[in-house]
């Protein structure tokens, strides 16, 4: 009771204190930060989750066809991720909304709820649908291990509906970034990036998930004490790390594709990434994408050489390749944070004319050909890594390849960051392009009715 | 009846009919899968129907800039029957695309292409690229805005290819830019030269077929050949007359012929015919239903019209759209490399294991093409839709 009667002034004290109604546009920057940070953690979580939903079944139908025990204990491992961490990416989702979302940029919420009824409804449906669906492609594993075929269509739905999902979530955060008539649901949905963004996501989910499951696989392969853990591990990181790098292989055209269209519809957006403040960024992004290419070979070259296996020098070769290439990707084009601040003193000229363009760097056709040619490496890199997987030994890697495999989930989850970051913030200062501003928040004041008994 | 069999003797006697038939009817093939073994057959129905109702057309169509669209225009107005045939025509040739494709990648996946067939693979290769070219071609002739803006585009693209570009390009459009001479050697080469090349190699596609027999897929042989170390014994294959000898003979591991056969005639052919009907039933209802379109008639000068391209040409349109102009003629080798690559195939791919499952190193590119292909198609689509 003594505690009681300390803890309940001071309480009652602090609630005096706080804000009478949420800090709607008062602080700006502070409410970028959290929202921004917690959407970042909650697209690391849910890209893994939907990607694990969509990767599973598939995985599991490899195995079935292959008649691979491995396959199987690899897609239950997904099974059993999904279950464990649905609910996290869940949790955070609904703080973002019910708490950041509503408290900071009510009248943002209210509007993007409005104009996106019809996605965020079905968004809904298909999120009860991917929870009883992952719950029940899970713990059904054993009981229909008899009618794996039924099982297998459970997880076909299971990555449907994930696939919805994600695509729903799209339509939305497209319409952000290239609005269209909010009248017409079919014009909201197929607003001009909702396309490529949804390829794009869906595929990077993917690939997403295939180098985790690297990096996971390298953790416990370090750590496996048994030799059939061992085999496992070092047989599962380099599948994981070959569906992620293969899937990742489509990403620059899509990529491309998804820029060009923004370049179109949402013309400030495109200066903003390509000569404004997010060009560093998107230079990073470019460059980051070769090191991933680069990382992925030298694995592939070293674990081929490990077990004397053919096809490691053409690799080391393709390795080199990537270096060349992945370094004329990262010359910036202009050497100033910005093109107009460069133009703006008067210095857009090449540098050996004493001004601060460097023509090495610029997208066409220098940056493009990059991209074409660590692309194509990438892709030889992974045909010969396949036709030299007869003779790979599982089981007998070295710690060395593990590091790699971790290096690859690392510079995964920068670029998501990366990209995440670039697109939400290329739309700034709008939070829907050309239409609200994060500053138009404030529309909604509730005004404080005076208290019956005085306050207190 | 007596005299029906007297002439059949007659016939037999001079033209070795009876043997003929039956050496076309009572192969063995192989029984499970077999649904996928109609996709052949089914692509061979609707080149028929292309041909049939190709000739239809060219009764009433004149191939000059000022006939063309009102020959068309004549029949979507007035004959009710030439314009259903003209819709049988399009859609035939669209639904031949989408099923041709189909047996390709069904050939890829069963990894039928290898020894001894790499020949029919090769020819099955060159008859994918004609009937894309037939259809690129056939899409010229309505001259329409669609058409003549697709012949734009389309006579552009060999203008490309390095030295000899511009002397092609110059050649296809009868001069500097398109016009009457572009359509007549467009019609020529869409009736006359295409043809000309399509139909031989189409008897020898299935010359090779009756040579080498149906293949099918590692499905049909589980089991059925002895490995190296001497385990897995075959079951005998049931003792029957199987001609010509089933199997790609590796050197190394025999292969048998399929563990369950059955005659060609009456069984797989009643597949055959059953998804061909069922085809045609589709073609003939998109033709009834949907029709052939004919926008407004060509007009090189107008400002205000979106050119669309068709929905086969979206992938290499998205390509065009997404690279710079000064990198198009790279481009442009993706599309050559990979008819190259798909001729080599058999040559590259020449270890005897047929299982998809078994062969990462040829199906993950393969699948990898095949997910470009549709990625490019549908950002194409995307786009379309937001015009």
């Amino acid at each position: 009771m003594n505690a009681l009667a300390v803890i309940w002034p001071a309480l009652h004290r602090l609630a005096s204190e706080l804000p009478s109604s949420a800090p709607q546009g008062r602080n700006i920057i502070g409410a970028q930060i959290a929202i921004g940070s917690l959407f970042s953690i909650h697209i690391l979580i849910a890209g893994l989750v939907s990607g694990a939903a969509e990767l599973g079944p598939a995985i599991e139908f490899l195995g079935y066809m292959r008649q691979r025990r491995n396959y199987d204990r690899l897609a239950h491992g997904l099974g059993r991720f999904i279950t464990l961490y649905f609910s996290v990416s869940s949790t955070i989702a609904i703080l973002l909304i019910t708490v950041l979302l509503v408290g900071f940029w009510g009248h943002f919420w209210t509007t993007i709820v409005t104009i996106a009824w019809w996605p965020l409804f079905i968004e809904a449906w298909t999120f009860v649908l991917q929870v009883s669906l992952a719950y029940l492609w899970y713990y059904t594993w054993d009981p229909l291990r008899g009618f794996k075929g039924v099982h297998m269509a459970i997880g076909g739905l299971l990555a449907i509906a994930s696939f919805l999902q994600v695509y729903m979530i799209d339509v939305v955060a497209s319409y952000m970034l290239t609005p269209t008539d909010p009248q017409n649901p079919i014009r909201l949905v197929l607003n001009p990036t909702s396309y490529p963004l949804t390829v794009h996501r869906t595929v990077g989910n993917l690939a997403y998930v295939g180098f985790v499951i690297g990096a996971f696989c390298a953790i416990r392969f370090l750590r496996a004490r048994k030799p059939e853990d061992k085999v496992f591990y070092d047989w599962a990181g380099s599948f994981g790390l070959l569906w992620g790098i293969s899937l990742t292989l489509l990403q620059p055209v899509v990529g491309y594709s998804y820029a060009k269209e923004i370049q179109l519809h949402a013309y400030s957006s495109w200066y903003k990434m390509m000569f404004g403040t997010l060009s560093p960024w998107f230079l990073w992004q470019i460059t980051l994408l070769g090191i991933m290419f680069l990382t992925a070979t030298l694995y592939f070259a070293r674990r081929l050489r490990t077990n004397g296996a053919r096809g490691a020098g053409l690799l080391k070769a393709m390795a080199v390749g990537l270096v060349l290439t992945t370094l004329l990707a990262a010359q910036p084009y202009h050497l100033g944070l910005t093109y107009d601040a460069v133009a703006g003193a008067g210095l857009n000229r090449p540098f050996w004319d004493g001004g601060l363009i460097n023509p090495l760097g610029s997208m066409i056709p220098w940056k493009v050909l990059a991209l074409m040619f660590y692309t194509l490496i990438a892709i030889a890199a992974v045909v010969w890594y396949l036709r030299g997987l007869p003779g790979v030994v599982w089981g007998a890697a070295r710690r060395g390849e593990q590091r790699l495999l971790m290096l690859m989930a690392v510079l995964t989850i920068l670029m998501m960051v990366t990209m995440g970051f670039i697109r939400e913030n290329s739309r700034a200062p709008f939070l829907i392009s050309g239409e609200m501003t994060i500053q138009g928040q404030q529309n909604v004041q509730p005004t404080v009715s005076p208290s019956p008994s005085g306050g207190g | 009846m007596g005299r029906i069999a007297a002439v059949y003797d007659w016939l037999d006697e001079r033209a070795a009919i009876r043997s003929l038939v039956r050496k076309g009817l009572y192969e063995a093939v192989p029984v499970r899968g077999a649904w996928f073994y109609t996709l052949g057959s089914a692509t061979l129905v609707l080149i028929l129907l292309q041909l049939v109702t190709g000739i239809f057309l060219t009764l009433l169509y004149v191939p000059s800039v000022t006939e063309a669209w009102a020959s068309l225009n004549y029949l979507k107005q007035h004959d009710a029957f030439g314009s259903i045939v003209r819709g049988i025509h399009l859609w035939s040739a669209y639904i031949l695309l989408f099923v041709i494709g189909l047996h390709m990648v069904r050939t890829f996946f069963s990894g039928s292409y290898k020894r001894p067939r790499e020949l029919n693979w090769v020819t099955g290769v060159g008859l994918f690229v004609l009937v894309l070219g037939m259809a690129i071609t056939g899409a010229f002739l309505p001259w329409d805005q669609a058409a003549y803006w697709t012949a734009v585009v389309v006579t552009n693209i060999p203008a490309y290819t390095p030295f000899i570009g511009s002397f092609i390009r110059a050649l296809w459009r009868g001069g500097d830019f398109v016009g009457p001479i572009t359509l007549s050697r467009t019609f020529g080469i869409h009736v006359w030269l295409i043809p000309a090349i399509l139909f031989p190699l189409i008897l020898a596609h299935l010359a090779l077929l009756r040579k080498h027999g149906e293949f099918g897929s590692y499905i049909n042989y589980r089991g059925a050949y002895r490995s190296r170390e001497g385990v897995d014994v075959p079951p005998a294959p049931a003792e029957r007359p199987i001609e010509p000898p089933y199997p790609a003979v590796p050197t190394d591991e025999l292969w048998a012929a399929p563990l369950q056969t059955e005659d060609f005639f009456p069984f797989q052919t009643f597949k055959d015919g059953l998804v061909s009907v069922v085809l045609v039933i589709v073609v003939f209802a998109l033709a009834v239903a949907i029709g052939a379109p004919l926008e407004a008639i060509a007009d090189p000068s107008t400002t205000s019209y979106t050119p669309v391209p068709q929905w086969f040409f979206l992938p290499l349109d998205e390509l065009l759209l997404l690279v710079p102009q000064q990198l198009i003629p790279l481009v442009l080798v993706l599309p050559t490399g990979g008819v190259l690559l798909l001729l080599a195939l058999p040559f590259i791919d020449r270890s005897p294991e047929r299982n998809p499952f078994e062969r990462p190193a040829v199906m993950v590119p393969g699948a990898f093409a095949v997910l470009f292909v549709v990625i490019l198609t549908l950002l194409g689509s995307g786009r379309l839709f937001n015009l």
